[in-house]
C-alpha cells in the first residue's frame, strides 16, 4: 500500500516538471515584458530590474534557476508587488480558497449524495423527478450565473445576506459557498443516483432483501460502498474545476482569495506570481487525485488485495 | 415478437418481412421522451436564429445611441438597451453565433482527435495501446484550464485559439471513452467472426466496429458542447475570452453583473439564454443516452 | 406447510404485459424436496419470487392467488411482516454465488448480520453459530477463512457460504433457484450432494428451481413441470420418469437422457491426417511489478497439447471452465496467437501462414461460437450478415447474392421471410441457426463449435444438435466440438478427447469412453452427470 503511494508520488513528478517548463515556456513567448506597462519607467531602470531578476540569462537557466528555487520552497519575488514575494501572496490568499473549496465540496457532498441517494430508492417517480430536474438546474446555470443571481435575490432584493467579503460579516461564506458547490452537488446528484441504481440492482442486494434485512440496512451497509465509487472518482478530477471555479466566485464576491490573484496576476503578467500559482495548483490537483485513488482502493477489498500483491 | 418456425418448407419470398434495426428503435424511444425533443427544438431554433442573425438582427451589434442610455424592455428594444445605448437583443444574437459556434467548432476538433486517437489505440491494441493511453493519462493531469488561460493571456484571444485551445481540453476524454467503447466491441464474438471470415481490417472496422461505436459517441459529444460552451463562457466573463465590442453570452453576463442593481434586465436575458442553450443540449443528450442504451432494446 | 393457490404473477412493462406465472397451485409438505422444472421464460423463479414479495412491483404485479405458510397467507403480507420471514422461516439461495454475495463485506459479517436480524443474541454468540455453519458445509480453516472475502474463495466454495447463510438462522423452507448451474460439472456433483445432506439433518422442506430435469429427478421426491408461466405437469419423481403424460415433459426428458450418436461416423482416416494439432503451446503471460513490468505468472491456457481428427468426423473437446478448451479452438482458429506447436490442415501448417495467405485461407475453417447474442453484429441485418462472407470471398455477386442466401435460410431451417429482420428480433435458437448458417455458408472443411448449445433452452438445445447431426451428414463437413457438457457430446461426438488444465488427459471412441473410462478425471466427469 505504502509502495503504491510512493509510486504514485514518484509519477506525479514529471507532471509538475511539464506544468513548470510548459508555463515558463508560455510565458516567456508573450509579447512584451512585465515592466512594459508602466510607460514612465526609464530604460535604464528597465535595464536594472532586469538584472536584477535575471531576465538578461540564457533561457534555461532561468528555468533551472526557478525549479532549484521551488524545490526550496521559493517561488521567487512577485514582479507587480515589488515589496512581496510570490510566497506571501500564495499564503496570503491559499486560506480563504481553501476554505471557500471546502465548504463548496461540502455542501456539494451533502446535499448531492442526499438527493443522488433518495432519487435512487424510487427510480421514476416523483421522488426520483424533483431532485434530478433540480440537479439539472444546478448543471445549466454555471456559477457566474448563478452567483450574481443569488446575490440579486439574497443579498439586494430580500437583504437576508451579505454580498462581499469573507470572514468579516456572519454569513457571508454562505453564498459563495453555495454559488461554487451547486454545479458540483448537481453532479453529485445524477452519479450517485446513477451508482445507486447500479447497485441495488446487483444480485448481492437481492440476497440482502432475501435475508430479511431492513431496508435502512441495505441502503446504508450493503448498497452505499458500491454506490458511492463513481463520487469518489469524480472528486478527484473535480478539485481542478473547483479551482477554476474559484477564480469566477472570489471575483464576483470580492473574496480575498488566491483564484482572484491569480486571474489579476494574469491581466498585469506577474511572472513570477503566474508560475508559481500554476505550479501550486497543479500541485494541489495532483496530490487529490492522488488521495481520491487511495480512497478509491481503500474501499474496494479486491482492488486492495491486488496492490499489496505488487500488481 | 418473434416466431420460432423449425424446420419449415421454403415459402417463396414474396412476403419478405422489414425488420426494424435498432437505430429505428432508438429514434422511436427518443421521439417518446417530451424533454429531449423539446430540447431539440429549442436548439434548432437557436441555431437557425444565430445562423440567420445577420439579416434579421433589428439592429447592429455596436450601433450605440447614446442619448438613449440603457432603457428597460420596450417597444422598439424587446431585451432593453445598455449604458451605451447598444440594443440588447442584437447583442444576444450575434453573441449566440460566437458561442454556439465556439461549442460545436471545438467539439468537432475535439471529436476528430478523439476518435481517431482512442480508435486507434482501441484496435490496433498492445504496445501502441499502451503508449497512447499514457499519453492521454498524463495530459489528463495537467490543468488545462489554466492553461488556456495563459494561453488567452499571452496569445490574445481569437476564436481560432479558442477553437483549439479548447478542443484539446475536450478530445482526451472522448478518447478514453472511444477506445473504451472499442475495446469493448472487438472483444464481441461478431467480431471475431469477422476475423475468421477473413474481412480486411478496413472491412472490420468500417462494417463491424464504428456502427456498434456510434452510440456512445454520438450521445457523449451531444454532452461535451454544452461543456465547451459552458468553459467559453467561462473565460469571457473573466475578460479572458471573447474581446469587445464582439459579445458572446460570457462577456454580455459579466457587463451584466456589473450594474445589476440598476439594470437587472442586461444580466437576466444573456444569463437566460445560455442556461436555455445548455439545458436543451442536456436533455437532448440525457434522452440519447437512454435511447441508445442496449438495455432497454434487448427485451 | 406451503400452500399455493391460483397464483397469477404479471409485468407491465411500456411494451405490453407479460404474463409471467398463469394460475399455477401447488402443494409442499414439511421436509419435503419439491422440484420446480421450466426453461427460461417459465416463470419458475418469478413464481418462487413473488412468495417472499421480491418481485419489483412497479413493474411486477401479483393479481391473483393465495400462499399459505404456517397459518398466514405470504401475498396478503406487509412488508414489514414478510422481513420476519425472509431469511427466518424461508431462505432463499441463487445461482451466482460470485455476485449473490456482497463482494465488499467479510463473509463473517454477511453470516453475523442474518443471525443479528432474526434473533436476539450477542455479536460473539452470532459469530460462533457462523463459524459452525461454514463448518457444517464444508469449509476448511474456517476461523481463518470466515475473515475473506467472497472473491478469495472458489466458485463451489462461495455457493457453500451462500448454504451456510441461509440455513444458519434454521429456516423451515429452503428455496434453491439453480444453484448449481453456474457452476463447474464437477463442483455442482458436490454442491448437490451437500444439500441433500443437509436436508436430510435439518428435515428441511426445500422447493428445487432447475431447468435441468435430470437435476430434479436427481434431488426432488415432487416434482412441476412449468411452461410459459403454466402448470403442464405434476408428479412424484418416480411418475414423472417413468410416465410422463404431457409432451412438453416428454421432450424435457428425452433432452435429459444421455443417449449415443444416432447416426454412424463418416470419419476416413487419410494420409496425412486431417487434421493434426501438434505440441500446440498457448500461453497467457500476466504482468505486474510496481516501477519495472515483470512476469508474475503465466497461465498455461493449451499446455503442449496433440491431437488428430479425420476427415468427415466430430470429435468432441471435453472440459471444465479453465481446461483451455477454447482457447485451444481459437488458437487453430488463428484468433489467438500460440506460442508454438504445429497446426497442420491437410499438411499445411495454418500457423505459420502470413497474414495475406492467412486471409485467402481462412474461409477453409470457420467457427460457430457460444452467445448467440453476441456473435451477430446486432447493426446488421440476416440478409448482410449471411451475404457479407460470400461477397468477401467472391463466391456470389451482388445479383446472385440472395437465392445463395435464401439456400442456406432453408438448410439451417430458418423462414425466408425474415431474410431482413435484425439479431434482437430472433430468439436465442434461431439466432444460433444465423451463426450456423454463416459458419457453413464458406463451405469450410473444418468448422470449430465452441460451446454451440451451452446458452440455449434444454428443448431448443435438442433441435440445434439435429441439425447440426444433419449438416454435417449432408455437407460432409469436418467438426471439432467443444462442451463441458458431456451428454451433449455422446450425442453428436465419434471421439472425444478429454482436456484439463491445458493438457489432454484421456482420448477414445465415445461409447468406449463412457462405458469404461481410464483417466481418474474422465471418471469423475462421467459421475458428475445426474443420474436418473
Amino acid at each position: 500500500m505504502f509502495i503504491f503511494i510512493l509510486k504514485r508520488i514518484f509519477q506525479s513528478i514529471p507532471v509538475l516538471l511539464v506544468v513548470s517548463l510548459v508555463t515558463f515556456i508560455m510565458i516567456r513567448s508573450a509579447p512584451g515584458g512585465p515592466f512594459d506597462q508602466d510607460r514612465n519607467v526609464p530604460p535604464a531602470v528597465i535595464k536594472n530590474l532586469n538584472a536584477h531578476y535575471h531576465l538578461d540569462d540564457p533561457l534555461w537557466k532561468q528555468y533551472v534557476d526557478y525549479v532549484v528555487n521551488v524545490l526550496k520552497g521559493d517561488f521567487g519575488p512577485s514582479f507587480k508587488f515589488q515589496s512581496h514575494t510570490v510566497n506571501d501572496l500564495i499564503l496570503a490568499g491559499f486560506p480563504a480558497t481553501m476554505e471557500l473549496a471546502f465548504y463548496a465540496t461540502l455542501f456539494a457532498l451533502v446535499v448531492g449524495l442526499t438527493a443522488g441517494i433518495i432519487a435512487s430508492l424510487k427510480p421514476n417517480s416523483l421522488q426520483d423527478y424533483i431532485p434530478m430536474s433540480s440537479a439539472m438546474l444546478g448543471i445549466c446555470l454555471p456559477s457566474f450565473v448563478l452567483g450574481p443571481l443569488l446575490l440579486l435575490v439574497f443579498g439586494i432584493w430580500l437583504q437576508w445576506l451579505p454580498v462581499a467579503g469573507w470572514g468579516q460579516i456572519p454569513g457571508d461564506k454562505i453564498l459563495p459557498s453555495i454559488t461554487l458547490g451547486a454545479a458540483y452537488a448537481a453532479y453529485i446528484a445524477r452519479i450517485s443516483r446513477g451508482g445507486m441504481l447500479e447497485v441495488l440492482s446487483q444480485d448481492y442486494i437481492r440476497t440482502a432483501r432475501a435475508k430479511g434485512l431492513s431496508p435502512a440496512r441495505i441502503v446504508f451497509v450493503h448498497a452505499l460502498r458500491g454506490g458511492i465509487t463513481p463520487v469518489i472518482s469524480f472528486l478527484g478530477p473535480a478539485i481542478a474545476g473547483l479551482l477554476a471555479g474559484s477564480f469566477v466566485v472570489e471575483t464576483i464576491f470580492q473574496i480575498p482569495g488566491l483564484g482572484r490573484f491569480y486571474v489579476q496576476a494574469a491581466f498585469n503578467r506577474d511572472y513570477t506570481m503566474i508560475m508559481g500559482c500554476t505550479i501550486f495548483f497543479a500541485f494541489l490537483i495532483v496530490t487529490f487525485n492522488l488521495l481520491a485513488d487511495v480512497v478509491l482502493v481503500l474501499l474496494n477489498p479486491k482492488l486492495r488485495q491486488q496492490i499489496n500483491e505488487g500488481h | 415478437m418473434s416466431i420460432e418456425i423449425i424446420n419449415s418448407p421454403t415459402i417463396s419470398s414474396q412476403t419478405i418481412e422489414q425488420g426494424v434495426s435498432l437505430s429505428q428503435d432508438a429514434f422511436r424511444r427518443l421521439r417518446k421522451n417530451k424533454m429531449a425533443m423539446a430540447g431539440l427544438f429549442l436548439l434548432v431554433f437557436l441555431i437557425v436564429i444565430a445562423l440567420l442573425t445577420p439579416w434579421i438582427a433589428p439592429y447592429s451589434y455596436d450601433g450605440q445611441d447614446l442619448a438613449l442610455g440603457a432603457t428597460s424592455p420596450s417597444q422598439q428594444h424587446w431585451l432593453g438597451t445598455d449604458a451605451l445605448g447598444r440594443d440588447q437583443l442584437t447583442r444576444v444574437m450575434y453573441g449566440s453565433r460566437v458561442s454556439l459556434a465556439v461549442g460545436f467548432i471545438a467539439t468537432a476538433v475535439a471529436l476528430l482527435i478523439g476518435v481517431l486517437w482512442g480508435a486507434t489505440a482501441g484496435f490496433v491494441g498492445g504496445r501502441v495501446d499502451a503508449i497512447m493511453m499514457r499519453i492521454v493519462d498524463g495530459l489528463y493531469a495537467l490543468p488545462f484550464t489554466i492553461f488556456i488561460i495563459l494561453l488567452t493571456v499571452v496569445f490574445g484571444s481569437s476564436m481560432l485559439l479558442l477553437f483549439l485551445a479548447i478542443g484539446a481540453v475536450e478530445w482526451l476524454t472522448m478518447a478514453r471513452i472511444v477506445r473504451g467503447q472499442v475495446l469493448t466491441i472487438k472483444r464481441q464474438e461478431f467480431v471475431e467472426a469477422a476475423v475468421s471470415m477473413g474481412l480486411s481490417p478496413l472491412q472490420i472496422i468500417s462494417r463491424h466496429l464504428i456502427p456498434n461505436v456510434l452510440g456512445p459517441i454520438i450521445v457523449y459529444t451531444t454532452l461535451t458542447i454544452p461543456s465547451v460552451i459552458l468553459l467559453e463562457s467561462f473565460l469571457s466573463f473573466l475578460g479572458l475570452g471573447i474581446q469587445p465590442p464582439q459579445s458572446s453570452w460570457g462577456s454580455l453576463i459579466s457587463s451584466g453583473v456589473e450594474t445589476m442593481e440598476e439594470y437587472p434586465w442586461l444580466l437576466i436575458f444573456p444569463a437566460l439564454t445560455l442556461s436555455l442553450t445548455l439545458f436543451s443540449l442536456n436533455f437532448l443528450g440525457d434522452g440519447l443516452r437512454d435511447a441508445l442504451d442496449p438495455r432497454a432494446a434487448k427485451d | 406447510m406451503l400452500s399455493v393457490k391460483n397464483l397469477r404473477v404479471v409485468f407491465n412493462t411500456r411494451n405490453g404485459t407479460t404474463v409471467a406465472v398463469d394460475d399455477l397451485s401447488f402443494e409442499l409438505k414439511a421436509g419435503e424436496v419439491l422440484g420446480i422444472v421450466g426453461e427460461s421464460g417459465s416463470g419458475k423463479s418469478v413464481a418462487c419470487y413473488s412468495l417472499l414479495g421480491l418481485i419489483p412491483t412497479p413493474p411486477g404485479k401479483i393479481e391473483r392467488g393465495t400462499a399459505e405458510f404456517l397459518g398466514q397467507d405470504l401475498l396478503r403480507m406487509s412488508e414489514t411482516e414478510l422481513r420476519k420471514i425472509r431469511g427466518l422461516k424461508i431462505s432463499m439461495i441463487f445461482q451466482d454465488p460470485m455476485t449473490s454475495l456482497n463482494p465488499y463485506m467479510r463473509i463473517a459479517d454477511q453470516l453475523i448480520e442474518s443471525v443479528l436480524e432474526h434473533h436476539n443474541v450477542s455479536k460473539a454468540e452470532a459469530r460462533q453459530r457462523a463459524i459452525k455453519a461454514l463448518t457444517e458445509v464444508g469449509i476448511r480453516d474456517v476461523e481463518l477463512r470466515i475473515n475473506d472475502y467472497p472473491h478469495q474463495f472458489s466458485g463451489g466454495m462461495r455457493q457453500r457460504v451462500m448454504i451456510a447463510m441461509a440455513l444458519i438462522t434454521e429456516p423451515q423452507l429452503l428455496i434453491a433457484d439453480e444453484p448449481t448451474t453456474a457452476l463447474d460439472v464437477t463442483v455442482q456433483a458436490q454442491i448437490l450432494a451437500l444439500i441433500k445432506k443437509l436436508q436430510r439433518n435439518h428435515n428441511l422442506a426445500v422447493i428445487f428451481i432447475t431447468h435441468d430435469l435430470g437435476v430434479a429427478l436427481q434431488m426432488a421426491d415432487n416434482i412441476i413441470v412449468m411452461e410459459k408461466g403454466k402448470l403442464v405437469e405434476q408428479g412424484s419423481t418416480t411418475q414423472i420418469f417413468t410416465q410422463p403424460a404431457q409432451a412438453y415433459t416428454q421432450k424435457l426428458l428425452s433432452a435429459v437422457l444421455t443417449t449415443s450418436k444416432p447416426t454412424p461416423s463418416l470419419a476416413e482416416k487419410t494420409e496425412p491426417p486431417f487434421l493434426q494439432v501438434k505440441n500446440l503451446k498457448t500461453y497467457f503471460p500476466k504482468f505486474g511489478g510496481l516501477f519495472i513490468k515483470r512476469l508474475l505468472a503465466t497461465q498455461k491456457a493449451v499446455d503442449e497439447l496433440s491431437l488428430t481428427l479425420n476427415r468427415g468426423e466430430i470429435l468432441g473437446v471435453v472440459g471444465e471452465s479453465g481446461s483451455g478448451k477454447s482457447t485451444l479452438g481459437r488458437s487453430i482458429m488463428r484468433l489467438v496467437d500460440a506460442q508454438s506447436g504445429e497446426v497442420l490442415l491437410e499438411g499445411k501448417d495454418l500457423l505459420k501462414l502470413s497474414d495475406s495467405d492467412l486471409k485467402k485461407s481462412r474461409y477453409n475453417f470457420q467457427m460457430i461460437f457460444q452467445d448467440p447474442y453476441a456473435s451477430l453484429n446486432p447493426r446488421m441485418t440476416v440478409f448482410d450478415t449471411l451475404a457479407e462472407p460470400l461477397l468477401a470471398h467472391k463466391l456470389a455477386t451482388k445479383n446472385n447474392v440472395a437465392e445463395q442466401v435464401n439456400q442456406l435460410m432453408d438448410d439451417v431451417g430458418l423462414d425466408r421471410r425474415f431474410i431482413r429482420k435484425y439479431p434482437h428480433e430472433f430468439s436465442g435458437g434461431q439466432r444460433q441457426r444465423i451463426a450456423i448458417a454463416r459458419a457453413i455458408a464458406l463451405k469450410p472443411k473444418l468448422i470449430i463449435a465452441d460451446e454451440p448449445v451451452s446458452a440455449l433452452d434444454v428443448t431448443i438445445r435438442a433441435q440445434i444438435l439435429k441439425l447440426l447431426l444433419e449438416l454435417t451428414q449432408k455437407h460432409q463437413l469436418t467438426m471439432l466440438f467443444i462442451s463441458h457438457d458431456m451428454s451433449v457430446v455422446r450425442y453428436l461426438c465419434d471421439r472425444v478427447v478429454v482436456m484439463q488444465n491445458g493438457k489432454l488427459v484421456e482420448e477414445g471412441e465415445t461409447e468406449i469412453l463412457f462405458a469404461a473410462p481410464k483417466a481418474a478425471y474422465t471418471q469423475q466427469l462421467l459421475a458428475a452427470i445426474p443420474k436418473v
